[in-house]
């Protein structure tokens, strides 16, 4: 068994550019928010779902990314199940939404909004 | 007649509390009745078709099997209209639905929602469903 030494350094969530973007245009013309909060919850059929919501403080046990400008904060609860994530956005003709590529997951639901660890 | 009145007065009460927990859909109850089966396009819904849509380019519906409740929802830009098509449309935007699928989403209300997370076109309010998916692409058909 090799002894690996977890990288302190590397982010607990990474941002694609186009997540960066629509993450900065979001923000856009919204002083009062500091930046997005992503978190989970138990619901879906496979257990839980990721949440994203406006923050305007940051709490204490919140995990801070900062990549290219745009401030990301990670829930407590969710820091563990998210650690190596990298957050995407996905735009379509019909749909668009933040699609988060998780390296722990063991399965999703068909529509992928529900996963389990 | 004063019985058929007060009915009418709860009806109209209902009605009024309707809309707090309906977002944009509240609209489209009206001709539910019509034997017709016939699938309701909600406002948010007209409103992103017409923003997305070309001329002579309609929103297909259509149901296959898949998911984790046994049926999901499959959305696609089609310019094509096929014999077996229905089309269902509003103000100047439409949606078309094949016959089968149509069997299962008639009467519900297409519906486009805009979360943060997450902005889509969705099938609200199926009749046929029993019980859905969290995300609302997959369910499963009343027996």
């Amino acid at each position: 068994v090799s002894r690996r030494k977890i990288l302190s350094t590397r982010a607990a969530l990474t941002l694609t550019p186009s997540a960066v973007n629509k993450v900065k245009q979001l923000l856009d013309n919204k002083p009062e928010y500091i930046g997005l909060k992503v978190g989970v919850r138990t619901r879906g059929c496979n257990g839980l779902t990721y949440t994203l919501d406006y923050t305007k403080n940051k709490e204490q046990s919140d995990e801070e990314v900062l990549q290219d400008g745009v401030r990301v904060f990670i829930e407590k609860k969710a820091q563990l199940t998210l650690l190596g994530t990298e957050m995407d956005f996905v735009e379509t003709k019909l749909s668009s939404e933040f699609v988060f590529n998780n390296p722990n997951i063991k399965g999703t639901c068909g529509c992928g909004e529900s996963f389990n660890i | 007649k004063t019985a058929s009145f007060h009915l009418l007065n709860l009806l109209s009460v209902r009605s009024c509390a309707a809309p707090l927990t309906s977002t944009s859909s509240n609209t489209e109850h009206q001709n539910t009745s019509s034997t017709d089966a016939e699938v309701h396009l909600s406002q948010s819904c007209v409103k992103r078709l017409a923003e997305i849509m070309e001329k002579g380019q309609y929103l297909r519906i259509a149901v296959e099997g898949g998911g984790c409740s046994g049926f999901q929802y499959k959305f696609s830009v089609d310019s094509v209209k096929n014999e077996d098509d229905r089309v269902f449309e509003k103000n100047g935007v439409g949606i078309v639905v094949d016959q089968d699928s149509l069997e299962f989403v008639k009467g519900s209300t297409v519906d486009f929602s805009q979360e943060l997370i997450r902005a889509s076109f969705q099938v609200l309010k199926n009749p046929q469903a029993e019980h859905g998916c969290s995300c609302g692409s997959s369910f499963s058909v009343k027996l």
